[in-house]
């Protein structure tokens, strides 16, 4: 059985979490006999700029084989001016609209679109929805494709291309019943085959240091964000909110953002940001937060949740995030806020009640060990691809031509030249 | 957001009015003290009375106590979960209430929210918070901040201040007016939303313990071989509505149709559907509604499906006209209603929300959503009485009366439907 992977950026380094869901599940399965795995993949890492900072061709990368092809120059500033249009009203854009946002949005890559076209897999899986990458493959496969939507309930999930595009994909795995739910309801695709899977998580890589060593805190209690520093993560609200909090609490909490900074690093005297740090300091700034709190109202599935219960820190969550809100639901293992008052009053009652911290710690340990193995998720999983394989493609992809135009036909974009 | 605390989170003796004693609440009257020296809050704790959450007083002293070694189950679980958020809820109304932060602040923390978070899905239990955001945003503050780091900065800020005020008073009373209208408005929607929903709830036959609702086994089902005749060949997807434990998706799929079943008990399907059987858990009424139009080129519909109330049905009957496709085939299994009273348990017989219908309205119904060809089987349990023999005294009018019975009350428990377009 060959699975082919179609994902807009892949690699070690990758920051983002369907990126690094895809990177998972490949290598876990190509762990398994009888699985080949292949990925077609941009030469970019970086989601802003989306430069060729990878060398294109195949390399073999933790068991497999990673295929790479050059990225097309695109215009940032025409894409955040159509964003910012089409996001007002996302469902009345038009298909050629919408399209153009596509391509905006990048990576265009006709060398992988060729790529899927002519690969010899027996099922083609891409992740996430968001990006040329898995439109075009749902365009030009020959064989099953397999969508993982990563989907939330964002702007441009409404915009009219993707419903085509999900129409015309032939199964969907989901990370969360509330990712599936926002699909279905969006796109009608109850009947197709799905599976909602999660992700399998490992052991804890920390080596046992204080996390407050590593964060130049010394023994201050402190919460932590962990992932990428970026606004649409909800970290402006959880700077202001946590200064809101100092101000009225004149105690020694700090808070501590770890991760790669995209745009501007929060500053305030009680908030250390770490930037991106090695698997082993995570895992031991993780260990040592008094709560980890996941701000994001956009998350599909949140892995780093599972991470903090795994070494049973409890969680706080927005509320208004299904897939987080369903993680603690579920387990019983974290809180949420849905305003700054709320913010507040959970933080106290986390902070000052030592021994309902450990409860939700340990039911979400629980949770964790329950549902997110990876020999329990990679075995459904392979199950799942087998079946949608035996089913064939179901839809004709020479229906969507109308729908993309000429441009998966029409004469290729000059390929950005590679950078060192 | 925060549910309401119910009945069984209410068993802690009555909170005496601190305030009126002389003393500021403590804001979590059942956690105790903070950790010493971790942080300090601004409100001092009071005694801890009862707590509602925590086993008892020791629980509740923040130090680590003895944690018990047995897993919780998932209904402790949620209850304490719940408990926690309502307990919170209290305390967020609570602080609100004590007006610590400035109005206009709260309200801008709280749009820094919405500002990061969608409105979308989760937005239908929220609908008096949203509310609220919108009676604090309906109000605009007018009095502008001239704070400035030069001093001829905040000198300019106050002479414009100043000079537009009058100007920016008139117009923002207009719109703060609007507002209020129309907040206003959404007021008198909400009530009358919860009150339809409260008019809904009573109107509602209670619901069955999943107890006593008959889970399909199609392995020992008399319809079995001609429910896979009837699906043989469709070229499609084909759904299996309440397909229990999943039997006949796999006899389908066996034979190589693209099969898979909704049914609304995830336990009962759990086995089926760890071997990799595509089964989904989830009412068939509401999968139906998220199914594609014309879609599904085959469905069975077996379990309650035959006891819908009427609306349901007929939400049902729309369904199958829509998200079926052209040349599609449906097979309907249902009791009889003469067997109904005897043959299904009393709970159910008792509380199902409506009746099984003859084959013949069934047909009517599928008639009028376009499937013309239909065939009735009759089979299941045969209760019929058998006729006395020849030598009983007075046989021959003793079995005329057999035959009348049988004719009118008794016969096949169940039937098929098998209909296509």
């Amino acid at each position: 059985m060959k699975v082919a992977f179609v994902t807009p950026r892949y690699g070690e380094g990758v920051i983002g979490g369907a990126e690094t869901a895809t990177r998972m599940l490949a290598e876990h399965l190509c762990r398994l006999p009888g699985w080949d795995v292949e990925v077609i993949t941009s030469c970019a890492l970086d989601r802003l700029m989306l430069a060729n900072t990878e060398p294109e061709g195949t390399a073999v990368t933790n068991g497999v084989s990673v295929s790479r092809f050059p990225t097309a120059e695109r215009s940032v500033r025409e894409h955040v001016a159509l964003d910012s249009r089409l996001r007002v009203s996302p469902s009345t854009a038009t298909v050629g609209e919408s399209m153009r946002w596509l391509e905006l949005n990048g990576p265009l890559c006709p060398g992988l679109t060729d790529a899927v076209r002519e690969s010899n897999a027996d099922v083609v899986v891409c992740s996430p929805y968001l990006f040329a990458t898995t439109t075009d493959s749902v365009a030009v496969s020959r064989v099953p494709v397999v969508v993982h939507p990563a989907a939330h309930d964002e702007p441009a999930l409404y915009l009219p291309v993707f419903a085509t595009i999900f129409r015309h994909a032939d199964g969907f795995v989901y990370y969360t019943g509330a990712e599936r739910a926002l699909v279905e309801r969006a796109f009608r695709a109850a009947s197709k085959p799905q599976l909602v899977l999660g992700l399998g998580i490992g052991d804890p890589v920390g080596v046992g240091r204080a996390g407050g060593d590593l964060l130049g805190i010394g023994e201050r209690p402190y919460l932590c964000y962990v992932g990428r520093v970026d606004e649409h993560k909800g970290c402006r609200m959880l700077e202001e909110y946590f200064i809101r909090y100092k101000l009225q609490r004149k105690g020694d909490l700090a808070l501590a953002f770890v991760g790669p900074v995209s745009e501007r690093a929060p500053s305030h005297p009680d908030i250390v940001v770490t930037g991106a740090v090695a698997e082993p300091d995570k895992w031991d700034i993780l260990a040592g937060a008094e709560v980890m709190v996941n701000p994001s109202a956009y998350e599909s599935f949140s892995l780093v949740l599972l991470e903090s219960w795994s070494v049973g820190v409890p969680v706080l969550v927005n509320a208004a995030c299904g897939a987080t809100m369903e993680h603690c639901r579920r387990s019983g293992g974290g809180l949420w806020f849905d305003s700054y008052r709320s913010f507040e009053v959970t933080i106290d009652r986390l902070l000052t009640d030592r021994r309902m911290r450990r409860r939700l710690g340990d039911a979400g340990q629980r949770y964790v060990h329950q549902h997110f193995r990876w020999p329990t998720i990679i075995e459904r999983y392979g199950r799942f691809l087998q079946g949608v394989s035996g089913r064939g493609r179901t839809n004709d992809p020479g229906r969507l031509s109308p729908v993309l135009g000429g441009r998966l036909t029409g004469p290729q974009k000059k390929p950005h030249p590679a950078r060192e | 957001m925060f549910p309401a605390c119910r009945a069984e989170h209410t068993l802690r003796p009555p909170r005496l009015v601190p305030e009126l004693l002389g003393v500021r609440p403590n804001p979590f009257p059942d956690q105790g003290a903070p950790e010493p020296g971790r942080y300090s809050d601004p409100v001092p704790p009071a005694p801890p009375p009862q707590s509602s959450v925590a086993g008892g007083p020791g629980d509740r002293d923040g130090a680590e106590g003895p944690e018990s070694s047995e897993p919780l189950e998932a209904a402790a679980r949620t209850r304490h979960l719940d408990q926690v958020i309502c307990e919170i809820g209290a305390e967020v109304e609570r602080r609100r209430a004590s007006g610590d932060l400035p109005a206009s602040l709260e309200s801008e923390l709280d749009a820094l929210f919405l500002e990061f978070s969608p409105v979308g899905l989760q937005a239908k239990s929220r609908m008096r918070q949203t509310l609220a955001l919108v009676d604090r945003s309906a109000y605009i503050d007018l009095a502008v901040p001239v704070a400035s780091r030069k001093v001829v900065g905040r000198s300019l800020k106050r002479l414009i201040k100043a000079g537009i005020g009058w100007y920016m008073g008139f117009v923002v009373h207009q719109i703060i007016r609007f507002g209020w209208s129309v907040s206003r408005l959404f007021h008198v929607l909400v009530d009358r939303v919860e009150d339809l929903e409260r008019s809904v709830e009573r109107v509602q036959d209670p619901g069955m313990p999943s107890s006593v609702v008959p889970r399909l086994d199609a392995a020992r089902q008399w319809w079995v071989p001609e429910a896979l005749r009837a699906m043989t060949g469709v070229g499609g997807r084909v759904l299996h509505g309440e397909c229990g434990n999943g039997t006949f998706v796999v006899m389908l799929t066996e034979r190589g149709i693209d099969a898979y079943g909704v049914d609304p008990d995830a336990q009962v399907g759990r086995e089926a559907l760890d071997s990799g059987v595509d089964l989904r858990s989830e009412p068939l009424i509401d999968h139906l509604e998220l199914v594609e139009p014309g879609a599904l080129a085959g469905i069975v519909l077996t379990g309650s499906v035959q006891w819908l109330p009427s609306g349901d049905r007929r939400r049902l009957v729309d369904l199958l006209s829509t998200r079926m496709s052209e040349r599609s085939v449906l097979v309907l299994q249902s009791m009889t209603p003469e067997a109904w009273s005897t043959g299904s348990s009393p709970i159910v017989g008792d509380l199902a929300p409506g009746r099984p219908l003859h084959p013949e309205t069934w047909i009517h119904l599928l008639q009028t959503c376009g499937f013309a060809t239909s065939e009735v089987f009759s089979g299941g349990q045969d209760r019929r009485i058998d006729p006395v023999g020849p030598d009983h005294p007075g046989a021959t009018s003793v079995n005329g009366a057999i035959d009348a019975v049988n004719r009118l009350l008794l016969g096949p428990e169940e039937y098929l439907v098998v209909a296509s377009r």
